[in-house]
């Protein structure tokens, strides 16, 4: 399980990112976390990555804390951020340095074919589509087996048609391990279709305002009218936490005060 | 989807023919860099040949090209070829080293960076020849002295290439090595490293370029063999000629030492997305 508790960040010019989050993902669940920009979630994100260390607060995952990069835990970007100096296959397998070059290469062969990158295997990052090296970058997080994978907006350059195919396709890969996905978006569609349960941050500073738990099975259809529904909860959502009449309350209750629309 | 398809061929067309230059132009092209040098020495070998000068002062190419044959033969040349070589590539590996190292420490560490660079950069300031009179009261007339000023020479461009190469390296590259949590050296071999690589040869290319010209001014300052001992001797004894070829063997020697560095890098970056690339040049 992962837990984040009362993680705030301030950074040194005085403005505070982030305040007192707290939040509990179980092992296997996919959580989104939307919110107005400027609400925190990519400081957030970072803060479980350990990329960047919280000013107070902690993050817990399976009762070690995390305060630096950690095996556990793989990340994808808004940007590929592929090696423009190594090949494909050696971009999938840079994580896997430790491991003795046979079963390296194993593991890469498989990551290409269930990527269905395998005949880019050789090929250099700059001759990638936008899709492709996208792919490649979630094949290079995925192959060393994390337990939780955390995606910062990991679509939004991407154009619609691609999104879709990949936000499906990470599904599809999801499935196969199972890693905890905590997924950054500012896109309402993406986290409806993805997550079990969405976190609605709320900026200035970024703290948590709602979750709605997305009961929904997979795969989903996201022309049904529940799907609607949800997406439409969401966005109600958002826009209270954008409006600063609404007073913050204590979203940490549970599910289900979220059906208030 | 079906509208589609006809423009995307169209386009394609042109691309392609523009990627792929017809076979003759691949071969002309190069040569066309040969037309203006070619077309000026034939001009002036007929000027000469035709008696409209004597050519005493500017000897015609084939006294030139004799002159480099007769000091062949000696084995002179091979000499004083040597002597020059020798020189540059002993200053060059000094002053790539010290360069290489002190840049990497420069860049990789502030505190370092903090205490060194501008020393560095100060010394920088002073026209490397303000050095000659100072390496030769310390180190004597002889090799070191020579060695130590076109070291000095190569030492500064490659400092600066490789400290500004490690400074920009892109934060998002690195925070990829951070996630999967790299060790220091590990950092500085799988990311770093080949982050710089290509600022770093262009830095050799440039550090060579100067060791060539330090090598002159050393030579010129007090030799008995090496090509720029053949310049002074060329012009004391009033042998344009023998000049001129000194010149013609640094050009060549220069332009060769900076081929094999392009060619030796050239398998590590072919990476590269760059638009020297695009163009095909």
């Amino acid at each position: 399980m992962l837990a984040l508790d009362r993680v705030s960040k301030t950074y040194p010019n005085g403005v505070q990112a982030l305040a007192r989050f707290s939040a509990e993902i179980r092992q296997g669940e996919i959580v989104a976390i939307i919110g107005g920009s400027g609400c925190g979630k990519s400081t957030l994100l970072r803060a479980i990555a350990g990329l960047d260390r919280a000013s107070s607060g902690t993050v817990i995952l399976d009762s070690e804390t995390i305060a630096s990069p950690h095996a556990k835990i793989g990340i994808i970007f808004q940007e590929p951020r592929l090696l423009p100096w190594l090949s494909v296959a050696d971009n999938i397998g840079f994580g896997l340095a430790d491991l003795p070059a046979a079963a390296r290469r194993e593991k890469v062969v498989r990551a290409l074919e269930r990527v269905g990158l395998a005949d880019k295997a050789q090929a250099w990052p700059r001759e990638l589509s936008g899709g492709q090296a996208q792919r490649v970058a979630i094949a290079r997080a995925l192959v060393p087996q994390p337990e939780v994978l955390l995606l910062d907006e990991p679509f939004s350059a991407l154009d619609a048609f691609t999104r879709r195919d990949l936000q499906d396709h990470l599904l599809d890969l999801w499935a196969d391990t199972r890693p905890t996905l905590v997924l950054v978006t500012h896109d309402v569609d993406e986290a409806v279709a993805l997550a079990d349960r969405v976190l609605v941050m709320r900026p200035r500073p970024g703290r948590l305002f709602d979750q709605i738990e997305i009961n929904l099975g997979r795969p989903r259809d996201r022309n049904s009218p529940l799907f609607e529904n949800f997406k439409r909860s969401v966005l109600t959502s958002l826009d209270r936490s954008l409006d600063r009449s609404v007073p913050d309350r204590d979203a940490t209750q549970g599910p289900g005060q979220a059906m208030w629309w | 989807m079906i509208s589609d398809a006809p423009v995307l061929q169209q386009t394609s067309e042109p691309a392609e023919s523009a990627a792929a230059p017809s076979r003759v132009a691949r071969y002309v092209r190069p040569l066309l860099g040969v037309l203006l040098p070619l077309t000026l020495a034939l001009g002036w070998e007929l000027v000469v040949w035709s008696g409209w000068s004597n050519g005493r002062l500017v000897p015609p190419p084939s006294r030139v090209f004799a002159t480099i044959m007769e000091l062949a033969r000696s084995g002179e040349l091979i000499r004083h070829i040597a002597a020059t070589l020798w020189r540059v590539g002993l200053g060059f590996a000094f002053g790539v080293v010290a360069g290489t190292l002190l840049g990497a420490i420069s860049g990789y560490w502030s505190l370092a960076r903090r205490l060194l660079d501008p020393t560095v950069q100060a010394l920088r300031a002073i026209p490397s020849l303000a050095w000659v009179p100072l390496f030769i009261l310390w180190l004597g007339i002889f090799e070191t002295s020579k060695i130590a000023l076109i070291a000095v020479g190569v030492f500064f461009p490659v400092y600066l290439g490789v400290m500004g190469a490690i400074l920009i390296v892109d934060r998002k590259i690195v925070e990829v090595g951070r996630t999967f949590r790299l060790s220091g050296p590990a950092m500085i071999r799988r990311i770093l490293l080949p982050a710089v690589l290509p600022a770093y040869v262009v830095s050799l290319r440039v550090g060579l370029g100067l060791g060539w010209m330090f090598v002159v001014a050393a030579e010129l300052i007090g030799a008995s063999e090496g090509l720029g001992y053949l310049l002074l001797d060329g012009q004391q004894l009033g042998k344009p000629a023998q000049i001129l070829a000194a010149i013609v063997i640094f050009a060549i020697l220069g332009k060769l030492t900076d081929w094999l560095i392009e060619v030796a890098s050239a398998p590590f970056l072919r990476w590269q997305d760059a638009f020297g690339r695009a163009k095909g040049a």
